[in-house]
């Protein structure tokens, strides 16, 4: 599926600031289930942009306006080929549970089995992990329930949480949006030694009354390594196995390695701060 | 397959053939396979009767343009071809990605100009090219308008090279037209055609109305309530007059002259038969000169006396901007190559036709040398006015156009003579390949839309290499093709 993805930010401050420093997560990952066509990033004030790619392998631009400025506005508009990944007919089933131990060791996958800024793992949320796992013992099932057991039990709201809510304050209230589905979700597979990492990215809402949460902002789930097979995207705002209607942008321990803008600056706060996101489908109208 | 009666004697010669691949031999491409097909199957009489239908659909609808400086009278239909270009979606893909690269660059680059000319201080454009474009307005220093969107409705014109390859031969970033043209052909090709347009999966273009009324209600300054958006044009008299009418009734929205519009205290109002009306957008086709006779142009009859004030206080919002006309300023045009990769840090594309700049000495020097092998155009005028195509002009044509050069090396910019891609079309003498060109419509409101194709343009006179409609061009419906 070839998905057109429109991403605009913009602040505005009631004074002057300066020395706006800031990074971008906003270019979509090329790899084997995605390819990025193209990318395009414009920004206001006009300002020229550097690229690097981080730890994980995302990719970053960062730009700096030492400048005055009142306002700033970022658009990334991108054009993204996406591939089925799954098959819903054939999940990855039969990985016990047990072969999980052998995974501590790998350190590719030791960074997404521990604590991280917004998950922890102690002995509360292990609790309410292993309750959730039950009889299960197999490693795809068991984060598939997870998935569930968060789109089931939490509420989707708004307004109750903020981009520094922690996995432990979601897990206790039950509340939040996708990003904090994802940290709630991470915590609990984590707790398992399943290894689960963040994703930010976009999805396209394919259903005819756009009843799926999470399609007009910037998106986030999880994804977990289910040995032999690779990873595979869990959406627990969705309770979704992630295909082809996905992009990802990056991937991290949590929010806090892939936020999509972050940067700091010199002044007062904005008074004034929007985001709009369009996903099209651009390979038919 | 055989040749079809009306190809007999169809030659591509040495151009890019839009319907047929190789030399000699005619073989049609792929995606004109049912073209050609159809085409086959009609007779001579059919054929007429379907444009006599087309003509007076025409008529009928009013769609006329007027041909200045002509003497022997000047309303005229634009003349329609019934064979339609057809181009496959993995083209079309590359278009429009490359207009939309090129508007995001050329917005970038107005912002840019009048607020902290970053691209001036980097080297990468001469100030004086800025400063000395008749179409640059000191009056939008520092302003921000609307949604920091200057050019919301751009026509940019593309042609094909020998090769096939897109160029860009000039954006259109004030008042483009044609975009009711584009819509008319789609109604009168459905009617003729019905089976084969059925048959082969066009991408629709009926959306544009509506989404050239969302862009404008975009910008609207009062977010509170339904936006009060018009079209304001020059009146009765203008070359355009009736696309005016045309998208003011497709959009529902109020067309409007300058004298129905009334500046009161820093905000426009609409006389209407019910009082007055505030008005939140104007989309206006009329030329910065003529806007507002407080600033621009005093003698100017067809403004609005107030309007750039409310403007520039922020109380209505202009589509498109003041001073756009400095971006589709033709020596401006030779660097928005430069730009895109200024701004966007990426390669081109779509490139640019190769310009010489006159006020470079060395260009210069060049072009007066090889007048004969070049297209001379004037670098603020439209409409195929002031031009000089060098190897159809004469010894006088060229002596007065290396004076005007001299004289305004500022004012002028030469191109190859490009070998300009033809289509077939029908003419006097059956199917003969014409030279074509083709203006997709960009939008850009909260985002860049483009409706697929746009306006094909094309030369009717035999060996033309003008399709301006006031130079005896005629148009196409344009067919993108939708692949599974």
């Amino acid at each position: 599926m070839q998905l057109y993805v429109f991403h605009r930010t913009s602040y505005r401050y009631p004074g002057p600031v300066t020395e706006s420093y800031n990074e971008l997560r906003l270019h979509p990952l090329s790899n084997v289930w995605q390819k990025c066509l193209s990318s395009t990033l414009s920004i206001l004030p006009i300002c020229r942009t550097q690229s690097y790619l981080d730890l994980n392998g995302n990719i970053v631009h960062h730009f700096e306006l030492p400048e005055e400025h009142q306002k700033l506005v970022i658009e990334a508009r991108s054009l993204v080929e996406t591939s089925q990944r799954v098959d819903f007919n054939n999940f990855p089933y039969g990985v016990n549970l047990c072969s999980l131990s052998k995974m501590e060791v790998v350190p590719e996958y030791r960074d997404y089995l521990q604590s991280s800024s917004y998950v922890e793992i102690n002995p509360k949320v292990w609790r309410m992990a292993v309750d959730l796992q039950g009889e299960t013992k197999d490693v795809f099932q068991t984060a598939y329930q997870v998935m569930e057991f968060i789109y089931q039990n939490f509420e989707y709201c708004k307004s109750t949480t903020t981009v520094d809510t922690h996995a432990n304050e979601v897990l206790d209230i039950r509340r939040g949006v996708c990003q904090d589905f994802a940290h709630a979700a991470l915590a609990l597979c984590r707790c398992l030694g399943i290894p689960a990492r963040y994703v930010s990215g976009y999805f396209f809402d394919s259903t005819r009354d756009r009843r799926m949460r999470g399609a007009e902002a910037s998106h986030a789930w999880i994804e977990v390594m289910v040995q032999g097979h690779g990873w595979f995207g869990l959406d627990p705002t969705n309770n979704r196995v992630v295909d082809d209607t996905y992009v990802i942008l990056g991937t991290g321990r949590d929010y806090r390695d892939v936020a999509p803008i972050t940067g700091s600056y010199y002044g007062p706060r904005p008074h004034q701060f929007d985001v709009t996101v369009r996903v099209k489908r651009s390979d038919t109208c | 397959m055989s040749i079809p009666r009306q190809f007999q004697g169809y030659s591509t010669e040495h151009f890019f053939d839009k319907m047929f691949s190789g030399n000699g031999e005619l073989r049609a491409r792929s995606h004109y396979e049912k073209i050609y097909q159809r085409l086959d199957r009609l007779t001579e009489t059919e054929i007429s009767e379907r444009r006599q239908q087309a003509d007076s659909s025409f008529l009928e609808h009013g769609i006329t343009f007027t041909v200045y400086g002509d003497e022997g009278g000047t309303e005229r239909i634009f003349p329609f071809d019934l064979i339609p270009r057809v181009i496959p979606e993995s083209e079309w893909n590359v278009v429009e990605n490359g207009l939309r690269q090129r508007i995001i660059a050329l917005n970038l680059f107005l912002n840019d100009i009048y607020h902290d000319r970053k691209i001036i201080k980097d080297k990468i454009i001469p100030e004086e090219i800025i400063n000395s474009s008749k179409n640059y307005r000191p009056e939008m220093v520092g302003f921000d308008p609307p949604q920091e969107v200057y050019a919301h409705i751009c026509g940019t014109d593309l042609i094909r090279d020998d090769q096939g390859n897109y160029l860009v031969l000039e954006d259109n970033a004030r008042c483009p037209s044609g975009a009711s043209y584009l819509l008319e052909n789609r109604e009168i090709m459905k009617r003729a055609f019905p089976q084969t347009f059925g048959g082969m999966s066009v991408r629709p273009v009926e959306a544009y109305p509506d989404l050239l009324l969302r862009t404008l209600e975009y910008l609207s300054p009062r977010k509170s309530q339904k936006p009060v958006c018009v079209l304001l044009t020059p009146g009765v008299y203008n070359s355009a007059y009736f696309e005016h009418t045309f998208l003011a009734r497709q959009m529902g929205i109020e067309i409007v002259e300058g004298k129905d519009l009334i500046a009161i205290d820093s905000c426009i109002y609409m006389r209407t038969t019910r009082g007055l009306v505030q008005v939140d957008v104007i989309y206006r086709r009329l030329d910065d000169d003529f806007l507002d006779p407080m600033v621009f142009r005093e003698e100017s009859m067809l403004g609005v006396a107030g309007l750039m004030d409310a403007y520039l206080k922020g109380n209505v919002a202009l589509a498109n901007a003041v001073g756009t006309g400095v971006a589709d300023d033709k020596v401006t045009y030779a660097y928005v190559p430069d730009m895109i990769k200024y701004y966007l840090n990426q390669e081109p594309i779509l490139s640019n036709v190769p310009t010489y700049l006159c006020w470079r000495d060395t260009d210069r020097a060049h072009v007066l040398e090889n007048l004969e092998n070049l297209v001379v155009k004037a670098a603020n005028e439209s409409g195929g006015y002031g031009m000089l195509i060098g190897n159809q002009s004469t010894l006088k044509e060229r002596d007065e156009f290396a004076r005007l050069i001299e004289a305004h090396p500022r004012e002028y910019i030469a191109q190859p003579i490009i070998s300009l891609s033809r289509h077939p079309t029908f003419c006097q003498e059956g199917i003969e390949g014409r030279h074509v060109d083709l203006r997709p419509f960009i939008l850009y409101g909260e985002d860049v839309e483009i409706v697929p194709g746009g306006l094909t343009r094309v030369a009717l006179k035999k060996g033309s290499l003008v399709v301006n409609s006031s130079q005896g061009g005629g148009s196409k419906d344009t067919w993108v093709l939708r692949e599974f």
